[in-house]
């Protein structure tokens, strides 16, 4: 089974069309490279898989699932209490003073004990009396819309950046993307929150699940930091790196997550010829831990030295996809890359 | 942890105070002042997590504190059935706060920055109307009072110089002194537990997710951070401290005041506090609280005190009153402080002339 399956993806915007169609499977284990000339829909591919954008048309699916979040009975019922919760909450608030006459002001005399049986019984017996015929209007108006609040929030939930994430797709940016003002090993911390079980009472009472959280993630944090060669500056703060370094940092956060597919874009960007020897180690070592790569690179050198597969993109269409032998030879991606001969 | 030794200083002044001020003359006592500061830097600590850890500008952390007072008084009143009480009333501004923090948050926390400000600042001037006009329930523009002042449970001072007792004390009803001195401890330890609360959670998860946010929402998101949820967290944790703070803030003045004191000048100072502090910095939070109410509280004031024992500030004439100076002074601090030192005077770490070589605080 594929890991990353791409099928028929389309993107619009508007008159633009970014990505036409386009499909591809990207095997685990693999290092996967998208190429293509500026402007090919290559960043846009990478932003529509990792949920940025919605595709226009087609379908991704990881590890066998569609990446969309279908319905479930949970929604539904979720839908539904906030329905209700809404509709109470409205005839309460536009009765308020009315119903704080019945319950409290009409049964509490000063310094007397206050009924409170009668009262709850009065605020209860209140209810269907509200407003007459608008009363019930109001709390079917409120019913509808916390109904249809929330499950508008649902439908755009379904496929977001983060719910992608925390399903093993980790990604780094073109122009790079690091918490700035954070240090080293905070931006990989942050990587590794997908992963993280502690919530939020026991990180403010500093339960011991925290705690032994907290060992077992800095100690994560810091073989990673040593992994992209970075472990003696854990504790600067990120944007102090040089550039190449900070390359290195993304990939450590994105890897943070443990995820199952890393998406890289552009990674070799800016990078002089040694650097870049590095990263080509790099990627195979993080291949090597058993993640699966899909890259954009523009660097000829990259691509061919560590891919396993290539795809071309071309004014937002597949024009080719094989293995870097396949694509040296291919007419059609030297016609995209280098221009077209002249016969005649 | 170069914090520290500042906090720790801190910490020990505030203890020591008490004890110093017998020693001076009786109109250095500022005990009841300083505790206007213990109740603004639980609000400053409230307003940072929102706003200088996750990034979000809130303002209308007023409308919180108004929440919390309120909320507070009709728990405590006799006016009103419930009557439950110092301790019970303080802790449920929390819940009570964060649920508003919720209502608000909500269906509006999915708004970019700018926008979600302008609601923050709608919502400050929102809640002084509600309260305002709601006044068979909040009494209107009347306020609220009296109000309980702090208890201590289980401990009585002895009547008659025995030695303490078991037993709840009201400390408005003893003798003079122990009263004062025992509620000032008290906001001291409620400061304490904020700034506990507030630490752990910026060296957790939950304040590097805020922190993240803040830093680059696209790049949070990517890695896995709901936005949504994670800034409704610091939206309604920074609403319960707000809440908490406003009951404090009702029980030291034994009245709600009126809704209008929870106005936009407050939401502002609360700014300011974080501002000259430091976004983002829990030490930068206390001492910000401790320049700008100090200089409200206790230097303008003094001041005043001082021109009118010199005959200058009876003549009414606003030019002489330090008071109608103070937002002139608070203004120009701000433009000194961006023009100098943006990242406040205790700037958070990873922020300010920070060399590459650090530490982490």
């Amino acid at each position: 089974m594929s890991l990353l399956e791409v099928r028929g993806v389309t993107m619009r915007f508007g008159g633009l069309v970014a990505n036409e169609d386009v499909s591809f499977a990207v095997e685990p284990g693999q290092i996967y490279a998208v190429i293509g000339p500026n402007g090919a829909g290559k960043t846009t591919l990478f932003n529509t898989i990792s949920g940025l954008y919605q595709p226009s048309a087609g379908s991704i699916r990881f590890a066998g699932e569609d990446t969309v979040e279908p319905f479930s009975a949970a929604v539904a019922a979720r839908a539904l209490v906030v329905g209700v919760a809404t509709s109470v909450g409205l005839v309460v608030a536009l009765n308020v003073e009315e119903l704080w006459r019945i319950a409290i002001g009409d049964n509490y005399a000063y310094g007397e004990a206050f009924p409170w049986a009668k009262a709850a019984k009065d605020l209860l017996a209140a209810f269907p009396g509200l407003g007459a015929w608008w009363g019930l209007g109001v709390a079917v108006l409120g019913f509808v819309i916390g109904l249809g609040a929330s499950l508008v929030l649902w439908q755009r939930s379904r496929r977001t950046p983060d719910r992608i994430a925390r399903r093993g797709i980790a990604r780094t940016f073109q122009n790079i993307r690091l918490f700035s003002d954070l240090s080293l090993i905070e931006n990989v911390l942050v990587g590794m929150d997908a992963r993280m079980r502690a919530g939020f009472w026991s990180c403010l009472l500093r339960l011991p699940r925290f705690r032994a959280e907290r060992e077992s993630s800095e100690s994560d944090a810091r073989e990673l930091l040593a992994f992209v060669d970075l472990g003696d500056r854990a504790e600067e703060v990120a944007k102090n790196l040089p550039y190449g370094l900070q390359r290195r940092l993304e990939i450590a956060r994105a890897l943070a997550s443990w995820p199952r597919l890393l998406l890289l874009d552009e990674p070799a960007a800016g990078m002089n010829p040694s650097e870049t020897n590095d990263l080509m180690r790099l990627i195979r070592r993080v291949r090597d831990r058993g993640v699966t790569v899909l890259l954009i690179e523009h660097h000829m050198k990259v691509v061919m030295g560590i891919s396993d597969r290539i795809m071309v993109l071309q004014y937002g269409k597949r024009i080719a996809e094989g293995s870097p032998a396949e694509i040296r030879s291919d007419p059609t991606c030297i016609e995209a890359y280098l221009g077209k001969e002249e016969h005649g | 942890m170069r914090r520290a030794p500042l906090l720790i200083a801190m910490l020990a002044a505030a203890l020591a105070w008490p004890i110093a001020e017998q020693f001076l003359p009786g109109s250095w006592s500022v005990l009841d002042a300083v505790k206007s500061i213990f109740i603004f830097a639980i609000l400053g600590l409230a307003l940072n997590a929102v706003t200088g850890f996750a990034g979000i500008l809130n303002l209308g952390i007023a409308a919180f504190m108004a929440i919390g007072a309120y909320a507070f008084a009709i728990l405590t009143n006799d006016l009103y059935p419930f009557q439950i009480g110092f301790w019970p009333a303080i802790l449920l501004t929390l819940p009570i706060g964060a649920l508003a923090g919720f209502l608000l948050g909500a269906p509006t926390l999915g708004l970019r920055g700018d926008y979600l400000a302008i609601v923050t600042l709608g919502f400050g001037e929102i809640v002084q109307d509600v309260l305002k006009n709601l006044d068979s329930i909040t009494l209107g523009t009347q306020g609220i009072n009296p109000l309980p002042a702090p208890v201590v449970p289980w401990w009585k001072p002895g009547e008659d110089g025995q030695g303490g007792g078991l037993g709840l004390v009201d400390l408005a009803e003893e003798t003079q002194g122990a009263g004062p001195l025992l509620s000032y401890y008290l906001f001291l330890a409620f400061v304490v537990v904020a700034w506990l609360v507030f630490r752990n959670l910026e060296r957790s998860r939950v304040g590097r997710a805020w922190m993240s946010l803040r830093s680059d929402e696209l790049a949070s998101r990517s890695m896995g951070i709901p936005p949504v949820r994670t800034k409704m967290l610091a939206f309604a944790t920074a609403a319960a401290f707000a809440a908490f703070a406003g009951g404090l803030w009702a029980s030291w003045l034994s009245s709600t005041g009126e809704p209008a004191n929870y106005d936009f000048q407050i939401s502002i100072l609360a700014l300011c506090i974080v501002i000259v502090g430091g976004m983002g910095s829990i030490a930068g939070v206390l001492v910000g609280a401790l320049v700008m109410i100090g200089v409200n509280s206790i230097v303008l004031v003094k001041l005043f005190e001082w021109l009118q024992s010199k005959g200058l500030g009876a003549s009414g004439s606003v030019f002489v009153s330090p008071n109608s100076w103070k937002y002139l002074l608070f203004g120009l601090a701000l433009v000194l402080m961006m023009r100098f030192k943006p990242d406040g005077l205790v700037p958070a770490s990873g922020r300010g002339e920070r060399k590459p070589s650090g530490g982490r605080s």
